[in-house]
């Protein structure tokens, strides 16, 4: 695959989902049970554009204000933000400030975006109309839903389109070079079968599929 | 007086875009091959993949896009791709081979569930179960119709090798005689010659 033409450290942090919005860009799965991230997890997001191949590393900080706070190190050289907070929780953007405190704390005038997250979900408790923080502070402001996908892929957008000073920058297609073809002896094929039938008795999750 | 005074702008989400100094300047853009460039899609549909993690013993959702079924135009050989919306990014890519089975998923009657030995979504090859859901049953059922004729396709592919296959003798025999035919017609209207030394030099490339 073709090498990124520029990396850039995203620091990541709120109290929103932070995770499952990592995870979700990664392996394309949702994780809906809740796990505090214990240190810190540092995941390469690669995205292919019209202008280069550009990485986040993404620096995911979530939970650890409850394990005695982040630390500098943590922030330091980041390039670019995002604060998540929870749309059905207003403490969480009430802890916007905050979050929004240290990182500029650290890393000054680099370009942040406020997400709020589940926006799926009907019981809203913080309303479109309420989320100002952002005008004050010169952030970017995307709602989203790590869960139906909406908005999921402007945060990174926006931020890559800042970062290389473009504003015509789009995802393209990543390349889907030629599978290899692969020759399988009966043992392998007699384990995979079993693993089948293990797969298939086991339900899909979410029936609801609003997006098909 | 008031009517002279400029109006405050509201910032409105549109309007309020704040401006930062980039990290590094791209102004090109670059040509990126998708290495679909030669191959038909011969089948495509919205849906919804999974893959299954063993150790949790539960589906993982992997994307949401549509999957097409692509095949090379020099061979013929059909692979599955499928991409996410938005990012476009690849979350399914393998050979359509004959040892796969779409096989229902419990208690659904819109997908379908099989085993990939060398799944290349990641850029390396992986050995996954995966998960296919569409809007509805019809659907479902003509991803099937155009899965399976293409893993016919492809092991007829690997049949043939001029040795053991009687039959594809047979069919280049008939297609000589169709290009016999052709060329007789084209002999017979020299105002198509002009095309055919076009065909002949991409066949040399």
């Amino acid at each position: 695959m073709s090498d990124p033409v520029a990396a850039f450290k995203l620091v990541l942090c709120g109290d929103g989902g932070t995770t499952t919005f990592v995870k979700r860009h990664l392996t394309g799965e949702f994780e809906k049970k809740y796990i505090a991230t214990l240190g810190v997890e540092v995941h390469p997001l690669v995205f292919h554009t019209s202008h280069g191949t550009l990485c986040f590393n993404v620096w995911d900080t979530a939970g650890q204000e409850k394990f005695g706070g982040l630390r500098d190190g943590y922030y330091i050289q980041g390039q670019c933000g995002i604060i998540m907070f929870d749309v059905t929780s207003r403490i969480t953007y009430k802890n916007v400030p905050n979050w929004h405190r240290d990182l500029e704390r650290v890393c000054e005038n680099i370009p942040i975006v406020l997400c709020g997250n589940k926006v799926d979900v009907k019981e809203r408790k913080v309303k479109t109309a309420n989320v100002t923080f952002h005008r004050k502070k010169n952030l970017q402001y995307f709602e989203i839903s790590a869960k139906s996908n909406y908005n999921f892929e402007k945060p990174f957008l926006w931020l890559a389109r800042k970062l290389v000073g473009n504003q015509g920058l789009e995802f393209v297609a990543a390349p889907a070079l030629a599978p290899p073809e692969v020759q399988v002896d009966d043992e392998t094929k007699a384990k995979i079968e079993a693993d089948l039938e293990l797969a298939a008795n086991a339900p899909l999750p979410d029936e609801d599929d609003a997006d098909l | 007086m008031a009517d002279t005074e400029p109006k405050p702008v509201e910032a409105t989400e549109e309007s309020h875009d704040p401006q930062f100094e980039p990290v590094i300047r791209l102004t090109e853009t670059v040509a990126a091959s998708t290495h679909e460039e030669n191959e038909d899609v011969l089948f495509k549909m919205r849906a919804k993949l999974f893959r299954f993690h063993k150790e949790d013993t539960e589906w993982k959702e992997r994307g949401t896009g549509d999957v097409r079924l692509l095949a090379a135009k020099d061979t013929g050989k059909v692979r599955l791709v499928m991409r996410r919306d938005k990012t476009l990014k690849v979350c399914a890519n393998h050979i359509v081979s004959k040892d796969m089975t779409l096989s229902p998923n419990v208690g659904s009657d819109r997908s379908w569930v099989w085993n990939v030995t060398a799944d290349f979504a990641e850029g390396t090859a992986s050995a996954e179960t995966l998960a296919i859901r569409f809007a509805n049953s019809e659907n479902a059922g003509l991803f099937k119709k155009a899965f399976e004729d293409a893993q016919e396709a492809n092991e007829k592919l690997k049949g043939d090798k001029p040795a053991e296959d009687v039959t594809s003798t047979d069919v280049d025999e008939e297609e000589a005689k169709e290009e016999a035919k052709e060329e007789a017609k084209e002999e017979a209207k020299p105002a198509e010659e002009e095309a055919k030394p076009e065909a002949e030099e991409k066949k040399a490339e």
